[in-house]
C-alpha cells in the first residue's frame, strides 16, 4: 500500500480530484442534517452522477457523501431532536438535553471535534492495517457475531432512562417488531397475517424516522407549536477548549477502538458500535451518573465511535469483497460499473486507485472540520423560522426520506404508525432508544445464533468450547449484567453491618 | 340520454386500437432489489438501449424487500398496460412463489423477454483438497453430518445449486446447511473455514478465492474448458443443470400488439453494442427468448424447480 501512495497523490491532487471532496463531503453533510434523510438516502441520491465519472473521483464522491452525512446526522439529531439514522439515536441521548440547556452550540463541538479524531483514526488505520484487520474479522463465525451481539444487547439497559422496566418492554418491541417477515433459515413468512408487504418486514428506517422525527413533531404540535422559532438559541459551532478535554481523552480512544473494531465486522454496523461505545463510556466514565441529562462524554462516546466505524466498514468492503451494510454495498457495485471487480484481489490489482481512495478517506475527514464550521451557520437561520413552518418541512423530508429507499408506500404507513406510536409511548415514559437497539440487534441475534446453532449441532456449551473470543465475550456480558446487582448486594451487607 | 352517449362514447374509445400509438408514456421497469445492486445495474444498463428501442422514454424504479417477492406481488396486481414491468430472476419468478404465501403464482404473468441467463457452478475453497465432486462425495461419506454447504439465503439460487448437487451425489442427508444473508457473508464463512461447499455463478470467481468443481450447464464453459459438467460428474437429469436467468415480466393478460412491441425492443436492447459492452464487463451472460418461448420456458422452469424446493425441504 504505501509504495503506491506517492502516484495515488498525484491522483488525488488534481482540481477534479480535490473539487470532488469539498463537494462531496459538504453535500453529505447538508442532506445527512436533513431530518428525514440519513446516509443511505443521501448516498442513492448521488449514485447516478457517479456514472459518467472516471474511476477515482466516483469512489470519492460516493466516499465523501458516506462521511459526510454520518457527521450531518448529528446536527439534526442535536438541533431539533430528529436523527435520520438508527446511530444518530445515540447521540440524541445526551445532544438534546445538552441543547434544551442552552449549549448547543457547545454540544455540536463535541460532536464535530469526536466525529473528526474518530474518522481520521479509522482512515490510518484503513491506511496501514487493512489486511491484518481483515484477517481479524474472518476470525469471526457466527458464534463470535451471536457474543458480540449479546453484549450489544446489554446496552438496552443503559440506555434505558427512568424505568428499566419500561426500557425492557421497549427493547422487547423492538425485538419483536424484527422478527415480522421472512425466517432467515427456513424462508418462512412470519407475523404478516397475510399482508404482502409485511414479508419484507418492518422497515427499520421508517420506524426510526416515524419514532424519533415524526413523532417529534406530533410532540411539538400536541403541545402547540409556537410562533416564533424553537426554543433551543444556537448561533454557530462553539469548539471545545483544550483544557476541557481532561479526563475524557481516554473514553474517546476506547470509543474510537470500538467504532474501529465493531465497524470491521460486517454484519453490524454503525448503530450497533455508537450504542456499545454510550454504553461502555457510561460504566466507566466518572461522570456516568450525569449521562441523558446532557453530558459531553456521552456526546463523544456515540459520535467519535460512530464516524470510526466509517473507515472500519471499509476493511472488508475492500480487503475481502464483503460489504458490511447497504452503503458499502453499493460502493461496491459502483466498482463493478467502472470496471473493476471488487473482492480479494481488488487491494492487489489496484494499488494506487486504493491508496488514492484511503488517502482521499483521510481527507474528507480533515474536511469535516472547516465545512461542518461553515456549514452549521446555515443551520442557525433556520431554526428560526417559524415552528409550523419547520415541523410541515420536517414532515416532508421524512417522507421522501423513507420512500426513496425502498420504493414502498408500504413503507410510508409503517412510518406514520411509528410515529403516532412513538407519541404515545413517550408520553407514557417509554424510552425509545431500547427500540431501535432491539430492532438493530435483534436480526443479526437470531441470525447469528441459529447459525451458530446449526455448526454446533444444537449444542450450547459448543458456543463456549472451540470459540475462544465468543467465551470471553460472553463472559463479558454476564458480567455486565450482574455486576449492578453484586453491587447493589454488597452495599446493602455493609448498610446493614454498619446498622 | 346525455348518460347513454356518454356510455357510447367510451364504448368506441374501448374498440378503437388504443394500443396503436404505443408508448404514449415512459415505461416502468422495477428492480425488485435496492439500488446499487446487481439486478439494479442491468436494468440501468438496459434502461437506455431498451427506450431507444422503443422509440420512448423508460425509466428504472427500485422497489425492494422480501427477497424480491415484495414488487413481484405489486406488479403481478397491476392492470397489464404494458407501462409497467419488472426484472424478475428464477427465484423471484419460480421459487419464491412456490415456498412463500405470496399473490402471485404461475398464472399472474406475461413473460416478455428473457435478457440473461448463466450456469451455476459448484464450487470450495480455492486451498481445498477437493479436486472433483467425487472427493467430495467421498469425504462427506466418511464424515456424516460433519461438513457444511452455504447459500445467501433459503430458496436463493445459491440454495438450490447446492441442493441439486448433493442431491445428484445421494449425500443430502448426510451433509448441512447454512443460509447467509447475502452471497458476501457466506463468502466470508468460506475463507474462515466454516463452510466447505457453495454453489453460485462464474461471476464470484473473479472476486473470491474459489475453485470450479462442475458447471451446471449442457456443456462446458469456452472460459473454463476444464471444469466437467455436472453430468460428467456423475449428476443425473433434471439436477444436472441450473441458470440462473432473468427476464421482463408484464402482469398477465397484456395485449399481444404490446406484448410483441416490447419484446422486439427488448430484443434491439439486448443486442445493442452499449448492452454488449455492459455484459461484457459485468461477467452478464446474454441470452434472448421471445415471448412465446420464454413463457413456454418459464413455465418449464416452474414445474421443474418443484422437484428442487421439495428436495430442499422448503
Amino acid at each position: 500500500m504505501l509504495e503506491a501512495l506517492p502516484a495515488a497523490l498525484g491522483l488525488l491532487l488534481t482540481m477534479q480530484g480535490m473539487l470532488v471532496l469539498v463537494i462531496g463531503t459538504a453535500l453529505g453533510i447538508v442532506l445527512g442534517a436533513m431530518p428525514g434523510i440519513g446516509s443511505t438516502v443521501a448516498v442513492a441520491l448521488v449514485l447516478p452522477f457517479t456514472l459518467s465519472m472516471e474511476q477515482a473521483p466516483a469512489i470519492l464522491l460516493l466516499l465523501a457523501v458516506y462521511a459526510g452525512s454520518v457527521y450531518g446526522g448529528s446536527i439534526s439529531a442535536i438541533l431539533i431532536n430528529t436523527p435520520g439514522t438508527p446511530a444518530g439515536a445515540a447521540t440524541v441521548l445526551d445532544g438534546t438535553p445538552m441543547a434544551r440547556a442552552g449549549k448547543a452550540g457547545e454540544a455540536l463541538g463535541w460532536a464535530t471535534v469526536a466525529s473528526v479524531v474518530g474518522g481520521l483514526f479509522s482512515a490510518i488505520l484503513l491506511l496501514f492495517a487493512a489486511p491484518q484487520l481483515a484477517a481479524f474479522a474472518l476470525q469471526f463465525g457466527p458464534v463470535e457475531t451471536f457474543a458480540l451481539i449479546c453484549l450489544g444487547m446489554t446496552c438496552i439497559v443503559t440506555v434505558s432512562k427512568g424505568s428499566a422496566l419500561k426500557g425492557l418492554t421497549a427493547g422487547a418491541l423492538g425485538i419483536f417488531l424484527s422478527t415480522i417477515g421472512g425466517d432467515p433459515i427456513t424462508g418462512e413468512v412470519r407475523f404478516t397475517f397475510g399482508q404482502y408487504q409485511l414479508i419484507a418486514g418492518f422497515n427499520l428506517l421508517a420506524v426510526v424516522i416515524g419514532i424519533f422525527a415524526f413523532s417529534e413533531i406530533l410532540i411539538r404540535i400536541a403541545d402547540g407549536a409556537s410562533e416564533g422559532g424553537t426554543k433551543i438559541e444556537f448561533k454557530g459551532i462553539v469548539l471545545p477548549r483544550l483544557s476541557q478535554w481532561k479526563g475524557r481523552l481516554k473514553g474517546l480512544a476506547k470509543s474510537i477502538a470500538i467504532g474501529s473494531g465493531v465497524g470491521v465486522l460486517p454484519g453490524t454496523g454503525s448503530a450497533t458500535a455508537a450504542f456499545i461505545s454510550y454504553a461502555e463510556a457510561k460504566r466507566s466514565s466518572p461522570r456516568g451518573a450525569e449521562f441523558g441529562k446532557g453530558e459531553p462524554d456521552g456526546i463523544i462516546a456515540a459520535e467519535s465511535a460512530n464516524n470510526a466505524v466509517t473507515g472500519g466498514a471499509l476493511v472488508p468492503t475492500m480487503a475481502l469483497g464483503i460489504p458490511g451494510d447497504v452503503i458499502t454495498a453499493v460502493m461496491l457495485a459502483t466498482f463493478t460499473l467502472h470496471g473493476i471487480t471488487p473482492g480479494v484481489r481488488l487491494m492487489e490489482d489496484n494499488p494506487v486507485l486504493m491508496a488514492a481512495i484511503f488517502l482521499g478517506f483521510f481527507v474528507i475527514n480533515i474536511l469535516l472540520l472547516p465545512l461542518g464550521l461553515l456549514l452549521s451557520k446555515v443551520a442557525a437561520p433556520i431554526l428560526r423560522i417559524r415552528e409550523p413552518l419547520m415541523l410541515s418541512a420536517i414532515g416532508v423530508l421524512c417522507v421522501l426520506g423513507v420512500y426513496y429507499v425502498r420504493g414502498n408506500p408500504f413503507d410510508l404507513l409503517i412510518m406514520f404508525a411509528a410515529g403516532v406510536a412513538g407519541l404515545f409511548l413517550r408520553r407514557a415514559g417509554y424510552p425509545m432508544a431500547p427500540l431501535i437497539i432491539g430492532m438493530v440487534l435483534g436480526p443479526a441475534f437470531e441470525l447469528s445464533l441459529r447459525q451458530g446453532l446449526i455448526i454446533t449441532d444444537g449444542s450450547f456449551a459448543a458456543f463456549f468450547d472451540g470459540h475462544p473470543i465468543a467465551a470471553v465475550l460472553l463472559t463479558v456480558t454476564a458480567v455486565a449484567l450482574l455486576w449492578p446487582l453484586v453491587r447493589a448486594l454488597l452495599s446493602w451487607k455493609k448498610e446493614r453491618s454498619r446498622a | 340520454m346525455k348518460f347513454g352517449s356518454i356510455v357510447c362514447t367510451a364504448a368506441l374509445a374501448l374498440a378503437t386500437p388504443v394500443w396503436a400509438d404505443f408508448p404514449e408514456k415512459p415505461v416502468t421497469l422495477i428492480a425488485p432489489f435496492n439500488a446499487g445492486g446487481g439486478t439494479d445495474l442491468l436494468l440501468r444498463g438496459f434502461q437506455e438501449p431498451f427506450a431507444e428501442a422503443l422509440g420512448g422514454n423508460a425509466v428504472v424504479q427500485n422497489m425492494a424487500g422480501g427477497s424480491g417477492t415484495v414488487a413481484a406481488s405489486h406488479i403481478a396486481g397491476l392492470s397489464p398496460d404494458g407501462y409497467t414491468l419488472g426484472y424478475l430472476s428464477i427465484t423471484v419468478s419460480t421459487i419464491q412463489p412456490q415456498i412463500k404465501d405470496v399473490p402471485y403464482d404461475k398464472e399472474s404473468w406475461t413473460p416478455i423477454c428473457s435478457v440473461a441467463a448463466s450456469p451455476t457452478m459448484f464450487f470450495v475453497g480455492a486451498d481445498s483438497e477437493y479436486n472433483s465432486l467425487e472427493d467430495v462425495k467421498a469425504d462427506i461419506e466418511a464424515k456424516p453430518n460433519a461438513l457444511i454447504f452455504g447459500s445467501s439465503g433459503p430458496g436463493a439460487i445459491t440454495h438450490l445449486t447446492m441442493v441439486a448437487a448433493m442431491n445428484g451425489m445421494g449425500v443430502m442427508d448426510k451433509v448441512k446447511h447454512l443460509p447467509h444473508k447475502g452471497s458476501g457473508p457466506a463468502m466470508k464463512s468460506m475463507a474462515g473455514g466454516i463452510i466447505q461447499f457453495f454453489g453460485d455463478t462464474e461471476v464470484m470467481m473473479s472476486r473470491y478465492d474459489l475453485k470450479p468443481l462442475a458447471v451446471f450447464a449442457d456443456e462446458r464453459l469456452a472460459s473454463l474448458p476444464d471444469v466437467p459438467t455436472a453430468t460428467e460428474a456423475g449428476i443425473a437429469a433434471p439436477l444436472n443443470e441450473l441458470y440462473l436467468w432473468g427476464g421482463l415480466f408484464a402482469p398477465a393478460g397484456l395485449d399481444a400488439e404490446v406484448t410483441a412491441k416490447l419484446a422486439s425492443a427488448c430484443e434491439g436492447a439486448v443486442q445493442s453494442n452499449a448492452f454488449q459492452a455492459f455484459a461484457e464487463s459485468t461477467g452478464t451472460v446474454i441470452n434472448y427468448r421471445g415471448p412465446e418461448e420464454f413463457d413456454a420456458f418459464f413455465r418449464q422452469q416452474w414445474d421443474a424447480n418443484k422437484t428442487l424446493i421439495e428436495a430442499a425441504g422448503l
